[in-house]
């Protein structure tokens, strides 16, 4: 399995790496068109044209300077400063500052992040933090910590690569930012088609009404019976149940019996027509090299064993997400569920009652091993301390964290688009946000 | 029935410096992979000490699998070293069944190689692993009338837009120009070693699809031009001085002796030259990738490789259109080999692939016909410029997947004749 995860990687990773001979032409307008709320936090295709980070994670995972030119670790990791850049505007001219950096990031953090405060130092920004954060660069790199500021009449305002010069007709229209300081993009507008389903999408694709499409994992195969060219990344959106460790499930012995009760196998081959990788682990294998180590087998008879004796009251299953796909991986896994003793009922999204089991599907960005697992763990709610940098030190802590069985891996899913004809050097950066700027249209002169 | 001769001189010094290339080469490689077998050594014996500290002395059965990227061929080597490295901690390997269990699995990460090791006694697994550095992958490339050759200059994962050097007494210099700096190495001991940096300062941001030109300075060491910027670098045998200023002035296109030095204004925000040339001549070209100068019958003419795709000649204060150039890529650089007619116009190829390649062409009338087969590379052409004296190319070369990051090789591009 981890031999052909490598393969399927390096046939992926060839594709992304295609690069042009003749060089990119500038102008000419790119359509996007999406399922989602291109504004919606943190990686909206939107956030990621019009802002920036203070890093930003390059084609081969490593992280590099954005707003912020260098940086540097103090005192163990529990201090880091970072140096911005100079002649940056945010899109209203108001000028980059460090007090602007900080009100940002100390915004994205409402929600908790590694460290403990922010601050400003001349033209720098400091942060604190009780615990080392070794890998503070990579998660600055992150969409939700992307920089921006409120304007006079209240909306966001970014330095990224692209302007937002309007929404006619329910399309957002963006035109490139000259003045970018990685350089002008190469075409001149952006225009994204919000909330199309995929049908449409495609139906537009086939008569060359726009350029890039989503092409969801599960219908990956059929894509290129439709005549569609793919842009696939390597898996990095986790599908995992979340267990709650409260009420019915306060045992752990019915959560490991949950986690064994599922059988990947059936998920993988006939929902996901076999794209992407089974997984029992939380990061991918390609990452950590380990993955192998967490068994994805199914143990039905281990499951009745370890729930025999305690029957828990009738189970709820929810889908965060709600697509087709998932919905029948839920009921695919309530069937799973029923034949290891448990009763389980799906219940319905956004419902008042707190479900015991939600299937979630988790984009992981960091290509850092630590601060991946971080990220991923931190998605779901949970706090992991790994003591050491070294790849022994991060699988301790998986492995700890996984033994509490609120995480049940289940498949590792690629992230696909269908590029038209007329596109070239559009590319995955490696935390799987689209390259736009670096894309040019062919025919563009 | 063949005549008696002796062997051409360009010939013996083409084969004495292939020989010599080769073995420069071979060395390197050997370097490399002799560092990687070392550490393999070094990396078993910590293997063994660590699962030595798990299992205890005593009689264990050992399987090893591999789930990297090593051949077959090396895991005999690694299972007889681990092995031998574990008799030394009283761990003996044996078929027996109800020893402990060790099972080791050669597995790989984005970082490199890691050795995983699962000791399991009983129904207890305990687990160790450690981090190894994997060999380096080796390339072969095969030439092909004219036939062109590179030599490898210099490497790093940094971009470099241009490399230039100069000798210094028995020593020599490299100027590397990167998109954010200038890199000065002096030759020593056979190997390049950093002399002195300086950053390229810059008032406006530089485009996507950064270009950069090193060039012998007038009275001064060198010049580099850069979208925006010009840098002038001066200096003596011991220290170098380098000052940028944001500039619009002409980027030299010629540099061949005895011609007069032919300019044209270079677009700071975008991949191109504007179309504007220093002198004029009097007319307007489109805007333009790249342009050289080759040597005509009646003097010489430029040719220009326009953003449109199309390459055009101007000759005698007349601009026609060159046949033969679609495959022309946006590259292209005259080298004057002595082979054919003398010259020859190399060219990166056309379209978007992930490998790139590039071809010498001769341009008799107002068609192009290529002289040499195409040189393949593993990559795809960033920059190509001709040398100061003419007689070879600089060309830099982009390769490495998205996945594995990149990587910029530059060579000396030449031609043989034959």
């Amino acid at each position: 399995m981890f031999r052909r995860f490598v393969i399927s990687g390096v046939l992926l990773w060839c594709a992304l790496g295609a690069s042009a001979r003749t060089r990119q032409h500038y102008g000419g307008t790119l359509r996007v068109e999406v399922q989602s709320d291109p504004w919606q936090e943190p990686d909206g295709i939107a956030r990621r044209l019009t802002m920036d980070g203070l890093t930003q994670i390059d084609s081969a995972g490593a992280v590099q300077p954005a707003l912020s030119v260098r940086w540097e670790s103090q005192n163990d990791d529990h201090r880091w400063q970072f140096w911005i850049r100079n002649n940056v505007q945010f899109h209203d001219g108001t000028p980059l500052t460090a007090d602007a950096l900080a009100a940002s990031l100390t915004q994205a953090c409402r929600y908790g992040c590694a460290w403990s405060k922010v601050y400003t130092l001349g033209q720098s920004v400091v942060f604190t933090s009780d615990l080392p954060i070794p890998d503070l660069p990579a998660q600055l790199a992150q969409a939700k910590f992307l920089i921006s500021h409120q304007d006079s009449q209240g909306a966001q305002q970014g330095t990224g690569p692209f302007f937002i010069a309007g929404f006619p007709g329910g399309v957002m229209l963006f035109t490139a930012n000259n003045d970018h300081w990685g350089g002008r993009p190469f075409v001149d507008t952006v225009e994204v088609w919000p909330r199309r389903s995929i049908r449409d999408q495609w139906m537009d694709m086939s008569v060359g009404r726009t350029d890039v499409v989503e092409v969801p994992a599960e219908m990956l195969r059929q894509a290129p019976q439709q005549h569609l060219t793919v842009l696939a990344s390597r898996p990095e959106n986790l599908l995992l149940l979340q267990i709650a460790s409260t009420g019915s499930l306060a045992n752990p012995q019915l959560r490991q019996a949950i986690a064994l009760a599922v059988d990947r196998s059936a998920l993988y081959n006939v929902i996901f027509q076999k794209q992407g990788e089974i997984t029992a682990s939380i990061l991918p294998g390609a990452l950590t090299g380990y993955a192998f180590l967490f068994s994805p087998e199914r143990h039905l008879n281990r499951a009745h064993e370890l729930r025999s004796g305690a029957t828990p009251p009738q189970l709820s299953l929810a889908v965060e997400g709600g697509n087709p796909a998932m919905q029948l991986s839920a009921e695919r896994i309530v069937l799973n569920l029923r034949e290891a003793g448990f009763q389980v009922q799906m219940a319905p999204a956004g419902g008042k009652i707190q479900p015991d089991i939600v299937l979630r599907q988790i984009h992981l960005e960091t290509t850092d091993p630590r601060a991946a697992l971080d990220e991923m763990v931190e998605a779901t709610g949970q706090r992991v301390s790994i003591n050491g940098s070294d790849m022994a030190s991060i699988y301790r802590a998986e492995k700890e964290f996984l033994a509490t069985y609120t995480v049940v891996p289940l498949l590792w899913l690629p992230q696909a688009y269908a590029i038209g004809d007329r596109v070239r050097d559009l590319r995955f950066a490696a935390d799987g946000s689209l390259l736009i700027a670096d894309a040019a249209i062919e025919d563009a002169k | 029935m063949l005549r008696p001769r002796y062997n051409p001189r360009k010939q013996m010094i083409f084969v004495r410096r292939f020989l010599i290339a080769l073995a420069v080469a071979w060395l390197g490689v050997g370097s490399a992979h002799a560092d990687a077998v070392a550490d393999r050594e070094q990396r078993v014996a910590d293997l063994a000490k660590r699962i030595a500290a798990l299992s205890g002395p005593g009689l264990t059965k050992l399987t090893i699998r591999n789930l990297s990227s090593l051949s077959a061929e090396e895991l005999p080597d690694i299972r007889k070293m681990l092995e031998r490295d574990l008799r030394s901690y009283g761990v003996r390997v044996s078929d027996a069944d109800g020893a402990t269990a060790i099972r080791v699995t050669l597995s790989e990460n984005a970082a490199g190689g890691l050795w995983i090791a699962e000791v399991q006694e009983g129904t207890e697994v305990r687990v160790t692993m450690i981090s190894v550095l994997l060999g380096p992958a080796t390339h072969t490339q095969t030439e092909a009338g004219i036939t062109l050759r590179k030599s490898h200059v210099w490497e790093q994962t940094e971009p470099v837009l241009d490399t230039m050097t100069e000798q210094l007494g028995d020593s020599r210099r490299m100027l590397v120009l990167e998109p954010q700096r200038i890199v000065s190495y002096t030759m020593a001991a056979g190997t390049w070693s950093k002399e002195q940096e300086f950053a390229i300062t810059h008032g406006r941001p530089f485009p996507r699809d950064m270009r950069g030109r090193l060039l012998e300075g007038q009275g001064h060491l060198f010049d580099a031009y850069l979208p925006g910027v010009l840098c002038v670098g001066a200096g003596n045998d011991q220290l170098l001085s380098v000052s940028c200023t944001d500039s619009d002035d002409p980027w030299p296109l010629s540099v061949t002796p005895n011609t007069a030095t032919q300019k044209a204004f270079y677009n700071a925000t975008r991949n191109y030259f504007t179309g504007v040339l220093a002198p004029g001549f009097g007319m307007v070209l489109q805007p333009f990738y790249g342009s050289t100068v080759i040597p005509r019958a009646n003097g010489v003419a430029m040719l220009f490789n326009g953003i449109d795709g199309k390459v055009v000649m101007m000759e005698n204060n007349t601009v026609k259109a060159v046949a033969g150039a679609r495959d022309w890529g946006s590259d292209l650089a005259a080298i004057h080999s002595g082979c054919g007619s003398g010259t020859q116009v190399l060219a990166s190829g056309s379209g978007v692939a992930p490998m790139d390649s590039v071809r010498a062409y001769e341009i008799p009338g107002h068609e192009a016909e290529p002289v040499s087969a195409p040189l393949a590379l593993d990559g795809t052409v960033t920059a190509l410029w001709p040398s100061a004296d003419g007689t070879n190319a600089t060309l830099v070369v982009q390769s490495g997947t998205t996945g594995q990051g990149k990587h910029y090789e530059v060579y000396r591009v030449s031609a043989l004749c034959y």
